[in-house]
């Protein structure tokens, strides 16, 4: 097709062609819903294009069928729900849903619609659609994630129509984290998705397929409605005419005429198309800030600061005292006597520089950890848990007191003579994690203790952790941030994630015990100060008792370009979250 | 040749049971499958890891899945994608037209240089046409094809004259199709390059040594006896005797660029079937790396008999059958 005969001509046509700005759209102008809500941000003026890029495709358009991140947040800028969750104060605040009232009994919550709201397609939003939703999610024939985070002890929620505009939820126990759970929950549309909920195609709905086709079908409520999906190519979508937001002047939100994204193929390529100023806003890893900043002026970006990222990194050893189909333990005796002694634990964790791991894996952009949470949650973090600073003194101390000494061969030993020496496994495709296992087994020689380093393939680590169970200790990182109840498989001692010795039918240790204890209460009260108050003791005991030896969070960045004002920059989360507020008096790139 | 044409695609049947046997059970052997991922996120509840898994039929032993596989595709059902939660069969047809528009494009880009090229270059054999030729078709021979791939992409953020990468700018939908028309070409250009030069070089040393080859025989010293210009000696006698070696190795030709469209378009960010079965085993999706494998295996068999019927058309001494 394009042979380059005549190439300079071809090129030169071609970037003529190339350089047509994008034509200004007529939006079509509907009434403004009577429960419009009216935006405190500064007034802006409507226009413009807003370029980002995914490192990932999205797998489907229907909120039923995703688990990853990357299909939810394309969801999310089209269904919207009854709830917000504001990512700057995390906070619960009106979405869909104007106000609400919560029963003295602490379970029935009565959500008031705003009147007035409409689909993208023009049909009235009502409380049959919030009623439909919460059928689709619940009935077994189609398994999905949001069944079990709706529901407390495999019991389901009540939701029932009170009138058109009025929904009453009740969960069958106290439940702290209901909100913020609602907030996830995108509101399906019942006229649209009914028919493939009779006939049991709901999962097939709004699949990739229907959304490159009928991009029309999406039907949506938040600020944004699908217009073009071109898979591994990119994904327009276009201001909804019916969005229920308003700014001061009565002017409908979004502000922005298109919001498109360049899918490619993994994070560099996302960082690149950032750094040569093809896209408006990218998160950046600590090692790529340095390089990109240089480019900052003449592409007319800026990379902010967030702080810790909500993303923590540990060490820790396999205390499982279980065995295998053939009769071998998991862990050798004497190593699993090391692995559950907690002054081995604290020991090695005063052992690690992790001063040395920030300045020398992260460059300085990052901080210790001394906790399951990081400073990023700023609604749950406690800052006051047990430190461990670097000193191989107090380590050395420990290391007696627990029966260990340094044996001729300057190598440690425990009380029975055993040489210790354990095999950390981590994952290969994380390259700052193999940096930081290398540092750790430096820091461990100095104590005489011998680490042997394996990096698998993420699938086989995984297995031997979860499955297999056959390994000595482990490095590996989790996100944390958000609500307690998101960690409970991870701190509950039957949890599947509670890796040092995870599903227990028992606790093995009062102070296993203890945790359960305090997550199941925090779990059972709406009040934020006593929720706290458990959560704390949480952390405190995770630092204490350091089966997780946390090692240190890298800080987040995001680069940003300088046209996009109304931005407000969240700890947490997506950095564009108030995309509907954004404006630029900069119409062309 | 009707009797011929059943027998050779006859042969497809056994040929896609031993590779998809074999892609079944290296992917059985691979660690982890396609819910480790899941399996890895803190606020999943196992309940949901093991609905999933009996829904995928993950927890059953692998030959029962293979075997429930083969059942499917008996009945022309080849399965859903996991990912996408697609028949494979349309997310292969979605993904398709980009792979088959490159490889049409470098195929042609292949024939359109190497053809005349290799004429000019046998009909004087170490003639400056023939010596350059040579000496660039060895080059482009040695270069690996992904690293010609990663230099393109090197020359295009350098200098701002090609994409990089992609089919499409993202301003595509706002461009009048004539515009959308010349957006695409633009895009094709470095990929096509990246994936045909390649196969100029090998079609061209091929081609070269078969006019010479030619240019020996009898008829061409008669036909030259006979008066007929320069020319059409090259072009209408010798050419068409040279080209029929060339035409039985299309097939392969085209089974090769499918496969060196896996790396380009990964390296080029290109919107194919390549970039798609990647993804597919990297996640491990099942059904739709053993899709793409049974249309690359059987675009392999019909590619090299549609050659061989081309070959039967153009030279009247082949024929089969009988």
């Amino acid at each position: 097709m394009a042979q380059p005969v005549f190439p300079i001509a071809l090129c030169a046509l071609l970037l003529l062609s190339a350089c047509s700005p994008p034509p200004k759209i007529s939006r079509q102008t509907h009434p403004l819903p009577a429960g419009v809500d009216i935006a405190r941000s500064e007034i802006g003026r409507s226009g413009g294009v807003f370029i980002d890029s995914s490192p990932g495709e999205p797998s489907t358009f229907n909120p039923l069928v995703s688990e990853d991140a990357t299909s939810g947040g394309f969801i999310g800028l089209f269904l919207d729900s009854l709830v917000h969750n504001n990512a700057v104060t995390q906070e619960v605040e009106p979405g869909l849903a104007a106000r609400w009232d919560i029963a003295p009994d602490n379970r029935t919550f009565t959500f008031h619609l705003r009147p007035g709201v409409l689909w993208s397609d023009g049909h009235p939003f009502s409380a049959d659609d919030v009623v439909f939703t919460f059928q689709a999610i619940y009935d077994p024939r189609f398994p999905n994630r949001a069944a079990f985070d709706l529901s407390v002890d495999g019991q389901k929620f009540k939701v029932e129509k009170i009138d058109d505009l009025t929904v009453r939820l009740t969960t069958p126990q106290i439940y702290a984290p209901f909100l913020e759970t609602v907030g996830g929950v995108g509101l399906l549309p019942k006229h649209e998705l009914e028919p493939a909920f009779r006939d049991g195609t709901l999962l097939k709905s709004w699949n990739v397929s229907v959304a490159q086709k009928e991009p029309q079908r999406l039907l949506a409520t938040g600020a944004f409605r699908l217009r073009s999906y071109q898979p591994a190519e990119r994904i327009v979508f276009e201001a909804n005419p019916h969005y229920w937001r308003a700014d001061a002047k009565g002017v409908r939100l979004p502000y922005v005429d298109f919001l498109v994204t360049k899918l490619v193929k993994d994070a560099n390529a996302s960082t690149l198309a950032f750094a040569t100023g093809q896209t408006d806003a990218e998160g950046l890893s600590p090692d790529n800030v340095a390089w990109i900043d240089r480019y900052a002026s003449r592409y007319g970006f800026s990379v902010f600061n967030r702080g810790p990222s909500p993303n923590t990194g540990f060490i820790w050893f396999n205390q499982n005292p279980g065995h295998d189909t053939a009769g071998k333990p998991f862990v050798t005796p004497y190593k699993l006597a090391w692995f559950t002694d907690r002054r081995f634990r604290q020991a090695i964790s005063h052992g690690i520089d992790r001063q040395g791991l920030v300045r020398g894996v992260l460059f300085g952009r990052g901080q210790p950890l001394w906790g399951p949470e990081t400073p990023a949650n700023k609604k749950w973090y406690n800052p006051n848990v047990t430190q461990y600073p670097y000193n191989p003194a107090r380590s050395r101390a420990l290391l007696a007191e627990a029966g260990f000494q340094i044996g001729p061969d300057q190598k440690l030993h425990d009380r029975q003579g055993n040489l210790v020496e354990f095999t950390l496994n981590s994952n290969q495709e994380n390259q700052l994690r193999v940096n930081m296992a290398t540092a750790f087994k430096e820091n461990m020689r100095d104590l005489g203790i011998t680490v042997n380093l394996s990096f698998l393939d993420f699938g086989t680590l995984v297995g031997k952790i979860q499955d297999s169970y056959d390994y000595e200790a482990g490095m590996l990182g989790l996100t944390g941030g958000g609500d307690p109840a998101g960690g409970i498989s991870v701190f509950s001692s039957k949890g599947r994630l509670h890796q040092w010795y995870p599903n227990q039918k028992t606790p093995a240790t009062p102070w296993e015990a203890r945790i359960d204890q305090l997550m199941s209460d925090q779990l059972h009260t709406l009040d934020y100060p006593t929720r706290k108050k458990y959560f704390d003791e949480v952390q405190k005991i995770m630092s204490d008792e350091t089966p997780y030896i946390y090692l240190v969070t890298a800080n987040a960045y995001v680069g940003l370009k300088d046209r996009w004002k109304n931005i407000r920059i969240p700890p947490l989360g997506s950095l564009v979250w108030n995309l509907d507020e954004l404006w630029t008096p900069l119409l062309t790139p | 040749m009707i009797p011929f044409i059943l027998r050779r695609l006859t042969t497809l049947v056994p040929m896609l049971l031993a590779v998809t046997l074999l892609v079944f059970i290296l992917m059985s052997l691979a660690p982890g499958d396609f819910l480790t991922p899941v399996k890895a996120q803190r606020d999943i509840n196992p309940a949901l890891i093991a609905e999933l898994q009996k829904s995928f039929g993950l927890d059953r032993p692998w030959y029962q899945q293979y075997a429930l596989w083969l059942g499917n595709v008996l009945h022309l059902d080849f399965g859903y994608s996991w990912t996408y939660k697609v028949p494979v069969a349309q997310l292969i047809a979605q993904r398709a037209p980009a792979t088959i528009l490159l490889s049409i494009t470098s195929l042609l880009l292949a024939w359109t240089l190497a053809i005349p090229l290799a004429v000019l270059a046998a009909a004087r054999p170490g003639g400056w046409i023939d010596r350059l030729t040579s000496a660039t078709a060895y080059f482009a021979l040695a270069i690996p094809e992904f690293f010609l791939a990663l230099l393109a992409v090197w020359m295009a953020a350098r200098t701002g004259w090609f994409p990089i990468g992609g089919l499409t700018s993202l301003d595509h939908d706002f461009l009048s199709p004539a515009a959308q028309f010349l957006d695409i070409a633009h895009h094709l250009i470095l990929p096509t390059l990246v994936l045909g030069l390649g196969g100029v070089a090998g079609t061209l040393r091929v081609l070269r040594a078969n006019v010479l080859d030619v240019l020996q025989a009898e008829y061409i010293t008669a036909a030259r006896a006979k008066g007929l210009s320069e020319k059409v000696v090259l072009f209408r006698h010798v050419l068409r005797n040279a080209l029929n070696p060339l035409l039985s190795t299309i097939g392969y030709a085209f089974a090769g660029l499918l496969s060196g469209s896996l790396l380009v378009e990964n390296v080029m960010n290109y919107p194919g079937l390549g970039r798609l079965v990647y993804e597919a085993f990297i996640r491990e999706d099942q059904f739709v790396v053993l899709g793409s494998v049974v249309v690359a295996c059987s675009l392999l068999i019909v590619g090299n008999l549609l050659s061989d019927l081309a070959l039967a058309w153009s030279d009247p001494r082949v024929r089969y059958g009988r």
